[in-house]
């Protein structure tokens, strides 16, 4: 943090205050939300791709939620969905950002050439309209759950590189940079002295915002009728209850449409607080402007 | 989020390029000063080769990624499961040669762009009727969506944004500030799954789907009203991520405003906060918002596809939708390369716009 203020007027202070209410309560729904995933076969009471039961069975003992259409165990794919929603937080999260370094960082650190190209690129992608595309690439590419990951990855490389892109940029510009190359200090020393206490905690922050908006997309697209019409997440189960004519005319959607709803809600939420919350403790503009 | 601007209180980096996004190289931070007026024509000429380079690109996207992908449009019209699952052997290989996909990459690419130079879209599978028909059908409705979205939301995220910035770190800021920041990244199906539920099938405030009453003889009076009433839940729900967009570029704006000599000036003056307000520090952070709002496009469209399948908005996001169910591959392909086209169109008129709004990034 110090590096990113010495060239400011004031001394360097340490902005990491105590963390906020906000961020506590993501904290502790992520953390829940890992905990119902890693213990997911313990959790569920059946498997949630088999047929357990008669359809559109009501709550009971045996099913916490009732069933579904075939006579799936709702409570079970419940519980499995937040394992397909974490996954696709983490992959998406982790694309993004290593797409946004790959993009932004690298070519404004070598300048020239690869940084015209690279800037033209960021512009480009970011004009591109991000669900469209998902879907062009998600109606082709059929079951194949992991391609969909990866292009909602691949969709969040481009705000966030240029967002890191610019930080680059203005860092390198910065006296001490300069200082340091000045006093011998090599690119690694650089690197690992200046340039990664620079820019870590926006790429820190950047995951954090892009795994939200990852289990978002994923739902989104799930809701539509893209993905795995096999596999277990909480988009998808919003497809079939919602696809059930008059769905919101009987009692049903209370335990098949909201349990699926809340999981996305929370997970989504669970983010994006976590984020806001760090994000003032690391975004050098939020010190000002907040 | 948008590049919050942050050029006043930073003096080292060069200070108006940083603050205009989506122009190029310069608003990435393009550091060579550039010589005033000197290369003004070439400029222009620049940015108008990144935008048509933008569209070949996306017209190559549009043509290779189906392509690509494992398996042919034919094959997936065979596929079991589809609606069109009936064809044979024999009728696969004549639908090939009817698509042209037996022939080389290369004339399929020039045959492609033969047909968009004719305005071509494709043939809709489903509907047997030009892609480009069903679009222009779909059209209004969905310019209706966004629009009204738009404003409401630029609208509400700029008196928000204004009073927050004006009066930061109070409860009013902070609260508004908890409140969009959260709901920013909410899914936007949801909440409409949710205000649909609430307000049109529990309360029965409101109709529950469609744009307009069918068959109904209202009058011109009634019809506005009816269009109103079924527009209003859609619209209020896709410009809730907007408004919070709108209103932290907004905020960060006046924010950066506040220290600024030449309120200072004004309040010595006598001049009254009111006036210092919006007169003179809202007007000068009202800029980036412009750009943002254009950038915002494509987040709308996001939502709009969305949106519209919920609540079964006859637009283009619905089209997409149904398109999507059916399999139906050129009217994807082409709703895809329009609405692609369109978002990259108005984010570049949205940049010209912005260069003379602000006679500074013109230099």
């Amino acid at each position: 943090m110090s590096v990113i203020d010495v060239d400011t007027a004031a001394p360097p202070k340490r902005h990491r205050a105590r963390p906020s209410a906000l961020m506590l309560i993501g904290a502790v729904v992520l953390g829940l939300l890992v905990i119902v995933a890693v213990l997911a076969p313990v959790l569920a009471s059946n498997d949630p791709k088999a047929i357990s039961g008669p359809a559109l069975e009501q709550p009971s003992a045996r099913h916490w939620l009732g069933t579904d259409i075939p006579g799936r165990d709702i409570f079970s794919k419940l519980v499995y969905g937040a394992r397909a929603s974490l996954v696709v937080a983490l992959i998406g999260g982790s694309i993004a950002m290593t797409g946004a370094i790959v993009v932004g960082v690298a070519p404004a650190l070598l300048g020239g050439f690869a940084d015209s190209v690279s800037a033209r690129l960021v512009v480009f992608l970011l004009a591109l309209p991000g669900l469209p595309l998902l879907i062009l690439i998600g109606s082709l590419a059929g079951n194949n759950r992991l391609a969909l990951t990866l292009v909602i990855g691949f969709v969040g490389a481009a705000p966030n590189a240029r967002i890191l892109r610019s930080q680059t940029l203005s860092l390198r510009q910065r006296g001490f940079i300069t200082a340091a190359r000045g006093c011998g200090g090599g690119p690694l020393y650089v690197l690992r002295r200046h340039l990664v206490p620079g820019l870590g905690p926006l790429i820190v922050v950047g995951f954090v915002n892009w795994a939200g908006v990852a289990i978002g997309l994923e739902a989104g697209l799930a809701f539509l009728g893209l993905g795995d019409p096999t596999g277990v997440s909480w988009g998808l189960m919003l497809n079939r209850a919602l696809s059930q004519p008059g769905i919101y005319y009987s009692p049903m959607w209370t335990w098949w449409v909201l349990p699926a709803g809340l999981g996305i809600a929370l997970a989504v939420l669970g983010f994006t607080f976590v984020g806001v919350g760090l994000e003032p403790n690391f975004n050098p503009r939020w010190l000002r402007a907040s | 989020m948008a590049e919050a601007p942050s050029a006043s209180t930073r003096p080292h980096t060069s200070s108006t390029t940083t603050d205009a996004p989506e122009g190029g190289a310069n608003i990435l931070g393009d550091r060579r000063p550039r010589a005033r007026g000197r290369h003004k024509g070439r400029r222009w000429l620049v940015q108008l080769g990144a935008y048509f380079a933008t569209i070949c690109a996306l017209i190559t996207i549009n043509f290779l990624v189906p392509r690509m992908m494992p398996g042919n449009p034919v094959q997936a019209l065979a596929a079991k499961g589809s609606t069109t699952f009936t064809f044979g052997q024999q009728g696969q290989v004549a639908l090939e040669r009817y698509y042209g996909l037996d022939r080389s990459l290369v004339s399929q690419f020039g045959h492609y762009l033969s047909q968009l130079a004719h305005g071509d879209l494709g043939w809709s599978i489903v509907t047997n009727a030009p892609v480009g028909d069903d679009l222009a059908r779909r059209m209004p409705w969905t310019l209706l969506l966004i629009g009204t979205s738009l404003l409401l939301a630029t609208a509400l995220g700029l008196v928000a944004g204004v009073h927050s910035g004006w009066r930061r770190g109070r409860a009013l800021d902070r609260g508004l500030l908890t409140v969009l920041l959260s709901v920013r990244e909410f899914p936007t199906f949801l909440l409409g799954s949710l205000l649909l539920l609430l307000f049109a099938v529990k309360l029965g405030w409101l109709p529950i789907s469609g744009a307009e009453t069918a068959f109904s003889s209202l009058g011109p009076g009634g019809s506005i009203l009816d269009i109103g009433r079924h527009l209003l839940l859609p619209a209020l729900v896709l410009s809730v991520g907007l408004t919070a967009g709108s209103f932290l570029i907004m905020r960060a704006g006046m924010v950066n405003e506040l220290g600024a000599d030449y309120l200072l000036w004004g309040r010595a003056k006598g001049l009254r906060e009111r006036r210092l307000k919006y007169n003179y520090a809202a007007r000068n952070a009202l800029l980036p918002v412009v750009s943002l709002t254009a950038l915002q496009l494509g987040f709308v469209v996001t939502g709009d596809v969305l949106i519209e399948r919920i609540f079964s908005y006859p637009g283009v996001g619905n089209l997409i939708f149904e398109s999507i169910n059916s399999r139906d591959y050129p009217a994807i392909q082409g709703a895809f390369l329009f609405v692609a086209v369109s978002v990259i169109t108005v984010n570049a008129l949205a940049d010209v716009f912005y260069r003379r709004l602000d006679p500074r990034t013109s230099s």
